[in-house]
């Protein structure tokens, strides 16, 4: 089956022990900003947790060499995307012929004002939709050809998602939330559980596993939302403006905590916003507006330098 | 996902449901509570019908005076012993028996009157019904049984064999065998007393027909207010029916059957139209609790599609971290069986407490006065899950359809 390949080959490329002690980082991290008093026993109580892809079967690490930094060819490629929206008579075209490359490793930034298309972009990046006109290619595999099911596995395998208004389900408290995309691969409950507790203790939450979303305050929502986008340990992680309903200092944490996944994990990162804050996280960003690509910036994190890419768009 | 994945899942949208899901369990509670409730009272009352029956003498044919053609069919008639239940001028006599008397099927032939008489016992006075019968043969015709003494016998004359209920209800002390009770100022003597019987039959008084006329106001000697007839065999009874109505027809000078004045009714018949009545009560009251269950089924597909639009950015959600259009329409299957059988579960409850309720209303001599059965309950459940199921499809259905984006999209 073709998407199965797709998904090997990214479910491959992840070490372990690599994605461990990165997040124990994280954990570290946490407990710093937050001035909390188990900051030395975090670190050790990280060390005797079980390992994170303990028992999972879909992780082949025969192919890890084959797949990993393949810088040529595209992880998502958008050739001519067009998007249009039905209104009545008319037609609005939300993308008017998108193209892009993403390539693994990647911290983009998609950056518009609102209605540029932004979001609507994020659903094609995401398989949550498929355009209207033009390919997109996850993989070098075209979406459009893949049915509902087989883009339900892509989904919940490959793409963690991180909505501006968390989509915690109010009815599951904060573990069952982290617990949920698991239980959509089947995962054994026992690792699930154990790879849940270890998620919620590296965005802090420890304490609050049996907080149901209404008891949360939005920061530790957002960071539930981090938490479940993480279960699955998925190559690709998608935001869709992440820190819009937070304060600056919980948006920091946020996107310091992404940028740590991209930079010690590998994790391809995507954020859409409007926020010119966010740049500076970023490796490239897209300027969208009125659903065209604008320019594509490339960047070297951290630094206030920037390097156009004059041959697209 | 797995199964316990969507039970849980379910469960979990029930425990979380609002107050208005919960009220429309409450149709299915009634639903399922009404269907039970009626078919287990029905269950009791054919038991206890069919018990009655198997202990009944099918062999009986009942001639009576006076004829309605409605009453014929589905009432039988005057039971026997009765008496005086139609208006009519019309009176069976000794020739009707003489008449009859000599048919080969026939094995016995009496008649016998009845009337409602005064009867003192330790100075107090009851009205009861009295039934003189023919000594001679009616211990051969009637299924009835002593619980102490004995039944009339050929030579008796003032004496009586009295039904149960007379013996330890109608009076405040209990009348035994030997003793002595007034009717119409005459002193008879009980010989023996009936096994109870149910059905009215308890608070009657047996007694020799010649002894019964004189006692009884209005009776006259050789005019009886029935004629039982018992035949040889089960299976004469149709066709002896019919020959003994032509026989009375010629015999009493009829020619028209519009002008026949007496009836003749077999117990058979009675015994089969009552278990008709009764199945098709039961029937009649099932299909009015099947239509407030269909109204419970209505409500949950109601509250159903109300949450599945509630849900609708949540299954967004799902759909997002990788839940297949499979996994939600089960997640809202399972839930909506669940609602079900929490419903059954609470209407089998209901059901037991209206099924003993309607039997204690209307006493344990019209039913077998047993509770709900096993099985009923468990069909109850499962009829309820089925409900759930089936109000629950087309609401998963829309919801396991709904397109990632718009769903997400969805305030
Ligand atoms: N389902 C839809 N039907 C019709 N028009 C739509 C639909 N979804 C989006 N649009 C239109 O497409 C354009 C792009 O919408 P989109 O949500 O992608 O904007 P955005 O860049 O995410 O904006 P924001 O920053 O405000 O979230 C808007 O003009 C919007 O009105
Ligand atoms: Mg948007």
């Amino acid at each position: 089956m073709t998407f199965t390949e797709i998904i090997n080959s990214f479910k491959t490329k992840l070490n372990p022990s690599k994605f461990m002690y990165s997040l124990e980082k994280e954990a570290i991290f946490y407990s710093e900003s937050e001035n909390s008093t188990e900051e030395n026993n975090s670190g050790e109580n990280l060390k005797s947790n079980p390992s994170f892809n303990s028992g999972d079967n879909s992780v082949n690490n025969s192919n890890a060499e084959k797949i990993s930094r393949n810088k040529e060819v595209p992880l998502i490629k958008l050739t001519n995307v067009w998007k249009l929206y039905q209104m009545g008579e008319v037609e609005f075209a939300a993308l008017k012929g998108i193209n892009l490359e993403i390539y693994e490793g990647e911290f983009l930034v998609i950056l518009g004002p609102s209605g540029s298309g932004k979001s609507t972009m994020m659903n094609l990046l995401g398989c949550l939709d498929i355009p209207s006109k033009g390919t997109v290619y996850l993989n070098s595999k075209d979406i459009s050809k893949l049915d509902e099911s087989e883009l339900a596995i892509i989904r919940g395998q490959m793409i963690g998602f991180i909505f501006q208004s968390f989509n915690l389900l109010p009815t599951l408290n904060t573990e069952e939330n982290v617990l949920l995309p698991l239980e959509f691969q089947e995962e054994d409950r026992q690792i699930a559980r154990q790879k849940a507790s270890y998620l919620l203790e590296i965005v802090g939450l420890s304490e609050k596993k049996k907080n149901l979303p209404s008891q949360l305050s939005g920061g530790q929502r957002q960071r539930v939302a981090i938490a479940r986008s993480l279960a699955v340990n998925p190559p690709i992680i998608l935001a869709d403006e992440p820190t819009g309903n937070l304060d600056s200092k919980t948006g920091d944490y946020i996107l310091d905590f992404l940028d740590g996944l991209n930079k010690r994990e590998g994790k391809t990162i995507i954020i859409v916003t409007h926020d010119l804050e966010l740049i500076k996280y970023a490796t490239r960003v897209v300027y969208i507006r009125d659903g065209e690509i604008e320019k594509i910036e490339a960047r070297t994190k951290d630094e206030p330098g920037t390097e156009n890419e004059p041959n697209l768009n | 996902m797995r199964n316990s994945t969507y039970l849980k899942m379910g469960l979990n949208m029930l425990v979380h449901s609002k107050l208005r899901s919960w009220l429309t369990i409450i149709g299915i509670v009634i639903g399922v509570g009404s269907v039970i409730g009626i078919v287990s009272l029905g269950d009791a009352m054919e038991a206890n019908v069919q018990s009655k029956l198997a202990e009944m003498d099918l062999t009986n044919i009942v001639i009576s005076p006076g004829y309605t053609k409605a009453s014929s069919n589905l009432h039988g008639g005057p039971p026997p012993g009765m008496g005086g239940g139609s208006s009519t001028d019309s009176e069976l006599t000794d020739d009707d028996i003489d008449a009859l008397q000599g048919m080969d099927s026939i094995q016995y032939i009496a008649g016998s009157i009845s009337g409602r008489e005064e009867v003192k016992y330790a100075g107090e006075t009851a009205t009861l019904s009295i039934t003189g019968v023919d000594p001679q043969v009616w211990k051969y015709m009637t299924s009835l049984k002593t619980q102490s003494g004995r039944l009339l016998e050929p030579a008796d004359r003032y004496v009586a064999v009295i039904g149960s209920s007379v013996a330890s209800e109608t009076y405040d002390q209990d009348i035994g065998v030997n003793q002595v009770i007034t009717i119409n100022n005459k002193s008879v003597r009980v010989v023996g007393v009936l096994e109870e019987e149910g059905m009215g039959d308890d608070s009657k008084i047996y007694m020799p027909i010649d002894g019964a006329v004189e006692l009884i106001e209005d009776a006259k000697e050789d005019v009886y207010d029935s004629i039982t007839v018992k035949a040889k065999s089960e299976d004469l009874i149709d066709e002896l029916t019919e020959d003994i109505e032509k026989k009375l027809m010629v015999s009493r000078h009829i020619v028209q059957e519009d002008d026949k004045d007496f009836s003749v009714i077999a117990s058979k018949s009675m015994a089969e139209s009552v278990t008709e009545m009764m199945s098709s009560m039961t029937l009649f009251l099932g299909a009015i609790a099947a239509v407030s269950l269909l109204v419970g089924a209505v409500g949950i597909a109601n509250t159903m599609f109300t949450s599945v639009l509630e849900k609708t950015k949540e299954i967004g959600t799902m759909k997002a971290i990788g839940a297949k259009n499979r996994d939600i329409l089960m997640i809202f299957l399972f839930n909506s069986a669940m609602v079900g059988l929490v419903g059954g579960i609470l209407g089998v409850i209901l059901g037991s407490f209206v099924s003993s309720g309607l039997q204690a209303m209307m006493g344990s001599d019209m039913t077998g006065g047993g509770g709900v059965r096993f099985t009923l309950m468990l069909e109850g459940l499962a009829l309820a899950v089925l409900i759930g199921v089936i109000s629950g499809v087309v609401p998963a259905y829309r919801a396991s359809k709904l397109k990632p984006v718009d769903a997400l999209r969805y305030e």
